[in-house]
């Protein structure tokens, strides 16, 4: 016998739309705690198009878990790295705050920069952790050598694994790894490019000489006792001198609270 | 603005939650016509979305995102429904002919007709006829909720048609 089958799939021939919402709210109740058991926390992510290039950026409500520069590299190895951990959800909300941070940075105002939290759950080790800490304890218009940093947390001949941790640091600018530099005076690698270590460095107020190396008047800081010293000064034996920080001139040092040694008295 | 090229897109899933508002009423209709039994319906509900939550991190598009919980939701029946005829075989067939035991919402007699014949439906063709009449779906995404070509879903509901028609 023919029928006309259509009319089973009218409204009407349906599970009526009043019995799919009772039952729903029931589902819900049911539901919610049980999702609540295994939930993540948030992260909002967006693309930032900046004057240093287009950037991927995650925020978390802790702070900003990762920075990417997007030029050639696939991001999304760092996409799945963020949402291994957090639920991630496109927001241009935060395109706007980190894209206008940076410009201020590039115009040389580093306090937006330094005044957002960051989220160090990506990660991986409690040293790594520790290192990127205090990296971002350097302040801008300063540099920081390998072995400084890996002596400033306590681990003198550390360079290497310093080496490994700024290379994986997943919030670059914020956490400042451009400001990570070789002992013998030469930029060395970044991440991004080394071409934007140079500019990140130069609007942070770090100038460099012709040959892209630390200048010849430079002066080194020592962080806990706040003098700064010429590069030639006594009190600077060979070996610590690489545990300082360096400012491109002494007064990037006075600027930063420090003060000039008596012995080699710096200009 | 100098550049022309529009700024890329993520292309990200909603939010979870939002990803649940949308689509959890349809879901819901998509077990019930495929479960046919009332708690077990609602059992198949709250693992469907437990199992979305958990790979949720993988679906890598927003467009992806209603054929995949469709493809999560029959699976989850199809699985249900083995497992009772594997049990059904041992405790003699008491549960299959226990016919419409949890249909307690109120149903036309056309309706009550469309789930008896829809009961006798293979599951492929059941489930691509359910996506595509109840829950609205077009060929695309059922195909890939069940994991086929567009052709075969098209075929799938065609036949399905077809052998109500003939009933």
């Amino acid at each position: 016998m023919e029928r006309n089958i259509e009319s089973y799939f009218e409204d009407g021939a349906d599970i009526p739309d009043e019995t799919i919402e009772k039952l729903l709210r029931r589902a819900r109740l049911r539901l919610a705690p049980a999702l609540d058991r295994i939930r993540r926390p948030f992260a909002r992510v967006a693309i930032i198009d900046s004057s240093i290039g287009r950037l991927l950026a995650a925020q978390s409500t802790r702070g900003l878990v990762a920075l990417r520069f997007m030029d050639s590299e696939d991001t999304t190895d760092v996409l799945n790295a963020v949402r291994q951990r957090f639920d991630v959800f496109e927001d241009d909300a935060v395109a706007a705050e980190i894209g206008s941070e940076i410009e201020r940075l590039m115009r040389g105002d580093t306090g937006a920069i330094s005044a957002r939290a960051v989220d160090l759950s990506l990660v991986e080790s409690d040293f790594q952790r520790r290192a990127l800490t205090r990296l971002r304890r350097v302040p801008a218009g300063s540099v920081i050598s390998y072995q400084g940093l890996a002596a400033a947390i306590g681990l003198p001949s550390g360079q290497r694994a310093i080496g490994n941790t700024v290379a994986s640091n997943p919030v670059p600018i914020y956490v400042p790894c451009h400001r990570v530099i070789r002992s013998d005076g030469s930029l060395g690698n970044y991440g991004g490019g080394p071409d934007r270590k140079l500019k990140l460095l130069r609007a942070e107020g770090f100038g460099v000489d012709r040959k892209q190396r630390v200048p010849a008047d430079a002066v080194y800081g020592h962080w806990g006792s706040r003098i700064f010293c010429r590069p030639t000064c006594s009190a600077v034996r060979r070996a610590e001198r690489r545990q300082w920080l360096i400012f491109a001139d002494s007064e990037r040092a006075r600027r930063f609270g420090m003060h000039a040694c008596k012995l080699c008295h710096p200009t | 603005m100098l550049e022309m090229d529009a700024k890329p897109k993520l292309n990200l899933p909603p939010p979870f939650d939002e990803a649940m508002r949308r689509h959890e009423g349809e879901i819901l209709r998509f077990i019930l016509r495929t479960s046919g039994d009332r708690d077990e319906a609602l059992d198949l509900f709250q693992e469907t979305w437990l199992r979305a939550y958990r790979s949720y991190r993988q679906l890598d598009s927003a467009e992806g995102l209603r054929p995949w919980l469709f493809r999560i939701a029959s699976n989850l029946c199809l699985n249900r429904k083995r497992d009772r005829a594997r049990r059904a075989k041992v405790i003699a067939d008491v549960e299959l002919h226990e016919e419409d035991a949890g249909a307690v919402w109120p149903m036309h007699d056309s309706a009550l007709h469309l789930k008896s014949i829809l009961r006798r439906l293979p599951n492929k063709q059941r489930q691509a006829l359910v996506m595509r009449k109840l829950g609205g779906l077009d060929y695309g995404e059922i195909a890939a909720a069940l994991g086929c070509s567009e052709e075969a879903a098209r075929a799938g509901v065609y036949l399905a048609m077809k052998k109500l028609k003939a009933e």
